[in-house]
């Protein structure tokens, strides 16, 4: 029965399992071997794409506490400005107000020395006319006997006064 | 003539002196001096509107009205 086996059948098992060992060699073991390079390169380069991704998460995390270490810097420095506004806008309200009320109070000197001004010119027209109409009365009404008694009068007055003076200087 | 010890007496009023005036005058005057040393002058000055102005030596006294009523201005100004 085994003998009855084809010697071509032998043979062609035989051929196959040359072309087995001569592909195994020189095709299929280049080939691995390039996969295997491409694997390896592949493997490199994701390794690497990993790395700089990597990286630049870092980078990205940096730029995000920079951020907002600026937002919070921005937030502070818009703060300060804020009352800075505040404080001058006071200031200059208070200095505005301050320069109205001297202003104010400036003008109100002014008019109260003019109207003390006016009273004072006023005061003075009035007694000057009034002192030249009395004089004007007196000149028209003074007679010699006006005169008789103003004379007595006036100058009995004067004369008292002058003898008191002597009496106290000489005794 | 006027004695040299004799002493002028200007009496200055609006009007022209009276005689009567002029004795009153005399009578007060000797009250303060000898008016026998007096030799008076007498000077018409309507600006003092009344009464009189009596310059005896160094003496001035102002019996006008002009200068009451200065007096009474002067009061009122102040």
């Amino acid at each position: 029965m085994i003998l009855s086996i084809d010697r071509s059948i032998i043979f062609q098992i035989i051929n196959f399992l040359i072309l087995v060992a001569l592909l195994f060699r020189f095709l299929f073991k280049p080939v691995v071997q390039t996969l295997d390079k491409r694997s390896n390169h592949i493997q490199e380069e994701m390794n690497k794409i990993e790395k700089e991704k990597k990286v630049a998460e870092e980078l990205r995390l940096k730029y995000e506490e920079e951020s907002k270490n600026i937002h919070i810097k921005y937030q502070e420095m818009m703060e300060l400005a804020n009352q800075e506004a505040v404080k001058i806008k006071s200031k200059i309200i208070d200095e505005a107000y301050q320069e109205s009320e001297k202003i104010k109070q400036t003008a109100e000197e002014k008019a109260r020395i003019e109207i003390d001004k006016l009273f004072t010119e006023l005061k003075m027209d009035i007694i000057d006319i009034s002192t030249e109409m009395a004089a004007k009365l007196l000149r028209e009404r003074i007679d010699t006997s006006k005169q008789d008694q103003l004379i007595e009068q006036l100058l009995e007055e004067a004369i008292s006064k002058i003898e008191i003076k002597s009496e106290a200087q000489y005794g | 003539m006027v004695s040299s010890k004799k002493e002028i007496v200007k009496l200055i009023t609006p009007l022209p002196m009276t005689e009567s005036q002029k004795n009153k005058v005399k009578s007060k005057l000797s009250r303060i001096g000898d008016i026998n040393q007096m030799v008076f002058q007498e000077e018409v000055d309507p600006s003092l509107l009344g009464g009189i102005v009596i310059i005896f030596g160094e003496m001035l006294i102002d019996c006008s009205l002009k200068t009451q009523l200065e007096k009474m201005k002067e009061g009122i100004i102040i």
